[in-house]
């Protein structure tokens, strides 16, 4: 299929079609001819190796698109699975299934584009005209925006997966004081560590609780048994009683309890480095002060020494206003002498 | 945060009724009437939960019905009762709900350490309800009325929290007493400047006057 008819216009161009195809041959053997003598023996294998390698480009190029289309639907499917959220009809198993099968696909479907990029370049050599390299370098492109859009598609399926189970735990924490029906797996699971104490093993855990939701509806009809004999008790048949097993909440408090403890001192920790800093950087500030004052103190002793000096010259101005005065006593003697 | 009673049971793996070894209730903050009615409640609910809670176990067993007596002044009873098996001794404490789950159950293994050391291993030939008083009991009950002091954890998250409080504190006043610095920086650089330029001038008055 080396030109691709459109087919939304009603116009015919099946004349155009066929020119097109006779360029296309002519341009071919063209290319091969400007090879040059070198190839001569291979021209027509080159022609038909170009045929074969594009119909071969065409085959898998098509197998990737199919390869994309699939997984793209089992990606809705999943998104539609991650959705259909309930607490109690949690589909996890299917979910991870198809998870690992989507991601199977998309990992073997990015390694056929890879593969049919290096093909498509390796054929370049192959002396083809530019349209057919760049038409099979355009269906590669497209290939792998799919396959972009289509895995990207699959990370936000898996976010919201992960938002919702995180949902599902906090509904779940929520009801948990008062439905201990709700998926026992994390349960099982911890139980384990809380009976690591006791002589009795974690085996006697899970029917142990299992018997335990049992016996809450047994306790009913026992109180009532027993309230027989003590009167106050026939009241009691409108008490509502919850069992829940703390076991592993304990445990889980516990653990949360000595984080936030150790996450407080470390915070503390940094509180007190934060206020070092700031107590050097302010000690700097505070020499810096002392030097001031030291330049103030000697500047102004310099100043009273100079206006001191001032003084005492001042008070023994009078040597010089004698010496001055003689010297006036001349002139006026000199002028005396002239006038006179 | 109030806790109404402790209590500690034997416990048989079988069926049979638990035992009660020791006991200590706190009614007052209910009618005078209705005070023997509750410590028999007390005692008759904690032998059921010590004997649904299997050895090795914690277990919370939370009321939230109406209790109706015949004199109906106590509409509703919000209890939450903690039960802690240890190899067939139960430790059972009546909380309120505002009592944190955790400090309670600390509380109840302190009572059970504390019973082990002070009584041994003879509550395992009891077969009769105790009813001498255990001390211990007693004062436990005033005393760990504030959470904290069962629980060693929520103490440290305490100090911790204050700590934290007081160094924040700290922050503020070394920040202000930066800025303050600052100022006084800035005051004695130009105080250094003035007198300068008045020794500057000063000598200047001394050369200025030695021509004359």
């Amino acid at each position: 299929m080396p030109v691709k008819v459109a087919q939304s216009s009603f116009r015919d161009r099946t004349q155009e079609f066929l020119s097109v195809a006779e360029r296309l041959k002519k341009s071919i053997t063209s290319g091969s001819n400007q090879n040059g003598p070198s190839s001569s023996s291979s021209r027509p294998e080159d022609k038909r190796s170009v045929a074969a390698h594009q119909s071969e480009f065409n085959r898998r190029a098509s197998k990737v698109g199919l390869g994309i289309h699939q997984t793209s639907q089992k990606l809705s499917k999943l998104a539609k699975l991650a959705k259909r959220t309930s607490v109690f009809d949690d589909p996890t198993m299917e979910i991870q299934e198809l998870t690992a099968v989507i991601k199977q696909d998309i990992t073997a479907l990015n390694s056929a584009v890879v593969d049919l990029q290096l093909f498509c370049n390796s054929r370049t050599e192959g002396g083809v005209s530019s349209d057919t390299s760049s038409h099979s370098t355009t269906v590669v492109d497209d290939l792998k925006n799919r396959l972009m859009s289509t895995t990207k598609e699959f990370k936000d399926v898996l976010t919201m997966r992960t938002e919702n189970l995180k949902v599902h735990e906090n509904r779940r924490q929520l009801f948990s004081s008062t439905a201990s029906k709700d998926s026992p797996n994390p349960f099982v699971r911890q139980r384990p560590l809380a009976s690591a104490k006791s002589a009795a093993g974690a085996l006697n855990n899970l029917p142990q609780w299992a018997n335990g939701s049992a016996s809450s509806s047994q306790l009913f009809p026992r109180k009532q048994m027993d309230g027989e004999s003590q009167p106050l008790l026939q009241q009691h048949q409108q008490q509502q009683q919850q069992m829940v097993p703390l076991q592993d909440s304990y445990m889980q408090s516990r653990v949360e309890a000595l984080q936030n403890v150790e996450s407080t001192i470390h915070e503390l920790g940094t509180i007190f480095n934060q206020l070092a800093t700031l107590v050097s950087q302010q000690g700097e500030i505070a020499i810096r002060i002392d030097e001031n004052m030291d330049d103030t103190l000697a500047n102004v002793e310099g100043a009273q020494g100079a206006l001191l000096k001032y003084l005492n010259s001042i008070s023994s101005n009078r040597w010089l206003m004698i010496k001055i005065f003689f010297v006036l006593i001349l002139f006026l003697m000199f002028f005396l002498f002239f006038v006179a | 945060m109030k806790i109404t009673s402790l209590l500690i049971l034997k416990c048989h793996p079988e069926g049979s009724d638990p035992i009660i070894l020791a006991n200590a209730s706190d009614v007052s903050h209910f009618g005078y009437f209705q005070r023997s009615s509750i410590r028999e409640f007390i005692v008759f609910v904690s032998r059921t939960v010590a004997k649904r809670t299997p050895p090795g176990q914690r277990q919370s067993v939370q009321h939230e019905g109406g209790l109706h007596f015949v004199v109906d002044f106590i509409s509703s009873l919000e209890y939450m009762v903690h039960s802690y098996n240890r190899n067939g001794l139960c430790a059972i404490g009546f909380m309120d709900g505002h009592y944190p789950v955790r400090s309670a159950f600390s509380l109840l293994n302190q009572m059970l350490d504390e019973y082990q050391k002070s009584f041994g291993e003879s509550w395992r030939t009891a077969q009769a309800d105790s009813t001498q008083n255990w001390p211990y009991l007693d004062e436990a009950l005033t005393k760990f009325q504030d959470p904290a002091e069962a629980d060693k954890l929520l103490k440290i998250q305490r100090e911790l929290d204050e700590t934290k409080i007081i160094l924040h504190k700290t922050i503020d006043s070394v920040l202000a007493r930066g800025e303050k610095l600052d100022s006084l920086v800035e005051k004695s650089s130009d105080l250094s400047a003035a007198s300068q330029m008045f020794y500057n001038q000063a000598k200047r008055n001394n050369q200025c006057c030695s021509i004359l």
